[in-house]
């Protein structure tokens, strides 16, 4: 490398200025220029470099101690740089140790402390937190690309939980189909759920937006009655939880084999199925050519025969269906625990942000949730020296970013792509 | 004004033209035979309905017999149904609509208030109804001014948040409740001028970005609730007094009674709210900028041809209509004295924007639909509180946003928004 970069260094400018116009520059130039450009990679690493650099300043604001230091900055600056720089690097690096790897934990195993159980509770807990966000993802991305914006994934994925749960303890199967059927009840109930702002738009023109979020408000408050009926609460505990699901409806763990406590289950393994079948659907099917078409211009869909009413019905119902899987996952997953108000977290939320940065692809929208699923389990390890929504508030401010490249551009002096901003659209009333 | 030139499209409609309403006057006709039978089903003729004033003359007291009642306004929707089916005035239509929605209102009321021990307490409820419509008012407002500029505020939610967060902490830090209020409407202003800028410069979905703003509040205030919830005294609650007129030497006109408290026996923010519906009435369609700003949200183009700055308008009005959704953050917390808790707006953000929509974008109309769904929360609130209810708390906690969700679903087709709400303006390319 360094050999290159000298022969390069006597022949700045001069090549390129007129007389080779044709001759393709070196590779570190193209490489710079890319770096500097406003493609979808780069507005993607940028977004997360500045949420994350948002975030520290945010931390050192907002911490009191550090605020201290900084009112005498004049007089000794070494202290406020000192310990604004050691309240982030704790905050991000205890993020990662819960997230990823654990340090103390490498330490621990030298001794003799720990096993690898323990090294991998890390990775197993962001992949844990990491498969609802893969299927809320898809719920919206996938109604994304027919221009709907589904942000009703909270309340599909209550009511996929719910669907699963109940087939889950009220019937007595063998293990083999007993999951599956649990799996798509819960697929079956978010479907039924999510078509409902479909057919409002369909057959009212009731805006996707407000529609769903008062179905989230509505699906929230539903589960606080349901957990309390004599049906669905627990016959042993008194607080709101409802009966676990049987022993054959537990989706095994896919690391169980190395220690029972590791949570990540094969839900897992049904997201990246998922995944998978999105886009095909999306890129192969005759539907997914529906979804996308409607998406790109309803209008000429409708001239070429297309029903604009059924496609939302349908597109709705298939994001409730991924959404509905996502509570699956949950209420299979939680073992004996049964669910309560708090099990669903804000994952149908979370799948906004995954489906944005994903850009509404399917691989995309499994890094994503990979990213957001680590940020959730780093945030919930290290609660007491990192508030718990930090995880949101970095989420909101990468995908801020990554709505508005133009704002990145213009921040960073980025050079304007050859194709133009990438971004994703959603109709107003 | 937007509804009227989608009504006016095809040649000028003749108001007093009789017409007939088969669909609304097969759907009353329903529901006016449903509650005429279901009273006689299922209402004793013991059950009784009790109406007190019980803020201003403690001894009145009407009762009603609930089922005599309950049957009387089946028959009054009943009669508006029959009248839309033989043929009406169409000037007419919207009255006998009006009517026929109040009757099956009262008869739902003193149906749900006849439980044994039950008393439908008139002046609490009513002065309640308007003190709960505030969120309403004020988000729906900030809507109105908005989206009259041609710019979707979907991040109403959002400036609630960081309005009510921001009202608390400068209360706190200053001790003074209206510093708070002012700090919650630069909070509000500061959170659409994000929005402002990224719609009229950056030109971005503002759907999208309205929705992310709205994770960003809350992923900010519930970030910045927890790290300052380590030290003491910056979310104490704090409150105005709760009479303001009192502070004025007007608190005799509390007594009358009904009026007195619902209009004269209320905290600061209620009179803000009202005085503000028809000031920015008054802004948006009797002044030059109103004119301006409506014109920029109906045909930005053509604004921009007789020399209105259509995106320096659009940033100044949403930054502006902040000042509005912060101030009703403020109600979270100031108007009820609390201390701020996570996600403490509950949705009723985007409840607002229904509002809007019922109002049709004209802030008389987003009194009137505030009012609805200002009672509305209060009946459902009245009925839990007093827990001997047949339906379960969680449901009645539904009712404003299931009456979100059917006002939505029945309005908005017929709704006009302005022409070019959410499209963003490039001189470049008119």
């Amino acid at each position: 490398m360094t050999v290159t970069t000298e022969t390069e260094a006597p022949t700045p400018e001069q090549p390129e200025a007129g007389e080779q116009p044709e001759k393709r520059p070196p590779f570190m130039v193209l490489f710079g220029r890319y770096l500097t450009e406003a493609n979808s990679v780069m507005v993607t690493i940028y977004s997360l470099l500045l949420a994350f650099l948002l975030g520290a300043v945010l931390l050192i604001v907002s911490d009191e101690h550090v605020r201290g230091t900084w009112s005498y900055f004049f007089s000794r600056p070494t202290d406020a740089l000192e310990a604004s720089w050691e309240v982030v690097s704790n905050a991000y690096v205890s993020l990662f140790e819960g997230a990823i790897l654990n340090f103390h934990t490498l330490d621990r195993m030298a001794a003799g402390n720990a096993d690898v159980g323990d090294l991998l509770r890390p990775i197993s807990e962001t992949l844990t937190y990491t498969t609802p966000l893969i299927f809320t993802g898809l719920a919206v991305g996938l109604a994304f690309r027919a221009g709907l914006f589904n942000i009703g994934a909270q309340g599909q994925l209550v009511f996929g939980m719910l669907g699963a749960l109940i087939v889950g303890f009220g019937l007595d199967l063998p293990a083999i189909v007993h999951i599956p059927l649990a799996v798509v009840a819960g697929a079956v109930a978010g479907a039924a759920f999510g078509s409902v702002p479909g057919v409002l738009k369909a057959t009212t023109g009731a805006h996707e937006v407000i529609s769903s979020i008062m179905l989230n408000n509505i699906a929230a408050l539903f589960l606080v009655w349901a957990i309390g009926t004599g049906f669905l609460h627990s016959a042993t505990r008194s607080e709101l939880v409802t009966k676990p699901v049987d022993d054959s409806a537990i989706m095994p763990g896919i690391l169980a084999p190395i220690d029972d406590d590791l949570r990540v289950n094969y839900s897992l393994v049904i997201g990246a199925a998922a995944a998978v079948f999105v886009w095909w659907l999306l890129s192969k099917s005759t539907f997914g050519y529906r979804i996308r078409a409607v998406g790109f211009n309803q209008h000429a869909s409708a001239t070429a025969g297309m029903s604009i009413g059924r496609t939302y019905v349908t597109t709705m119902g298939a994001a409730g269906a991924l959404a509905g899987l996502a509570g699956a996952a949950l209420a299979l997953g939680v073992g004996s625990g049964g669910i309560t108000t708090n099990t669903a977290l804000e994952y149908g939320f979370d799948g906004i942000t995954v489906a944005l940065l994903g850009r509404a692809n399917p691989g995309g929208i499994v890094a994503a949730a990979l990213l957001f699923g680590a940020l959730k389990a780093g945030a919930l390890s290290a609660q007491p020296d990192v508030p718990v929504d930090m995880s949101t508030l970095l989420q909101a401010t990468i995908v801020l970013f990554i709505a508005a490249p133009a704002l990145v551009k213009a921040l960073l002096r980025l050079r304007a792509p050859r194709g133009g901003l990438v971004t994703l659209e959603a109709k107003g009333w | 004004m937007a509804t009227d030139t989608q009504a006016a499209a095809p040649s000028h409609v003749d108001e007093s033209a009789v017409v007939r309403k088969r669909g609304a006057g097969i759907a009353y006709g329903i529901i006016g035979l449903l509650l005429g039978a279901a009273a006689l089903a299922f209402l004793g003729s013991g059950d009784e309905t009790v109406f007190t004033l019980d803020r201003t003359l403690s001894g009145a007291r009407w009762t009603v017999p609930t089922r005599a009642a309950v049957i009387v306004m089946a028959l009054v929707v009943l009669a508006c149904a029959a009248w839309m089916l033989a043929g009406i005035r169409r000037r007419l239509f919207k009255l006998a609509a009006a009517i026929a929605l109040v009757a099956i209102v009262i008869a739902l009321v003193s149906w749900s208030v006849s439980e044994p021990g039950m008393v439908f307490r008139t002046e609490s409820i009513l002065a309640g109804a308007v003190f709960l419509s505030l969120p309403f008012i004020f988000g729906a407002l900030s809507g109105v001014v908005c989206e009259r500029s041609g710019v979707i505020n979907i991040g109403i939610e959002g400036q609630f948040l960081m309005g009510a967060f921001t009202g608390v902490l400068i209360a706190n830090i200053t001790g003074n409740v209206y510093a708070g209020m002012l700090g919650s409407m630069a909070a509000g202003a500061l959170s659409t001028m994000l929005l402002a800028l990224l719609a009229t410069k950056y030109q971005v979905n503002q759907v999208v970005v309205g929705v992310i703003l709205n994770l960003l509040a809350l992923g900010f205030t519930s970030f910045m609730y927890d790290q300052l919830k380590k030290t003491e005294g910056y979310n104490s609650a704090y409150g105005v007094p709760s009479n303001a007129l009192d502070g004025i030497g007007l608190g005799f006109l509390a007594d009358i009674p009904v009026i007195g408290p619902v209009l004269f026996d209320q905290n600061l923010f209620v009179y803000v709210g009202l005085i503000l519906v028809f000031v920015v009435w008054f802004l948006l369609f009797r002044t030059r900028w109103g004119l301006r700003t409506r014109s920029v949200g109906e045909h930005p183009a053509a604004a921009d041809s007789m020399g209105v700055a259509v995106n320096r308008l659009r940033f100044w009005n949403v930054t502006a209509a902040g000042l509005i959704s912060g101030f009703g953050g403020a109600f979270f917390t100031l108007a009820n004295s609390l201390a701020f808790t996570k996600n403490m707006t509950a949705g009723l953000g985007f409840v607002a924007l229904a509002v809007m929509i019922v109002g049709r974008w004209n802030p008389l109309g987003v009194l009137a639909g505030a009012l609805i769904f200002g009672f509305a929360s209060q009946m459902a609130e009245y009925l839990d509180a007093a827990g001997n209810s047949i339906v379960p708390g969680p449901f009645l906690q539904m009712l404003p946003y299931a009456v979100t969700l059917v006002v939505v679903a029945g309005l908005i087709g017929k709704a006009k928004a302005p022409a070019a709400d959410g499209v963003p303006y490039n001189p470049g390319d008119k």
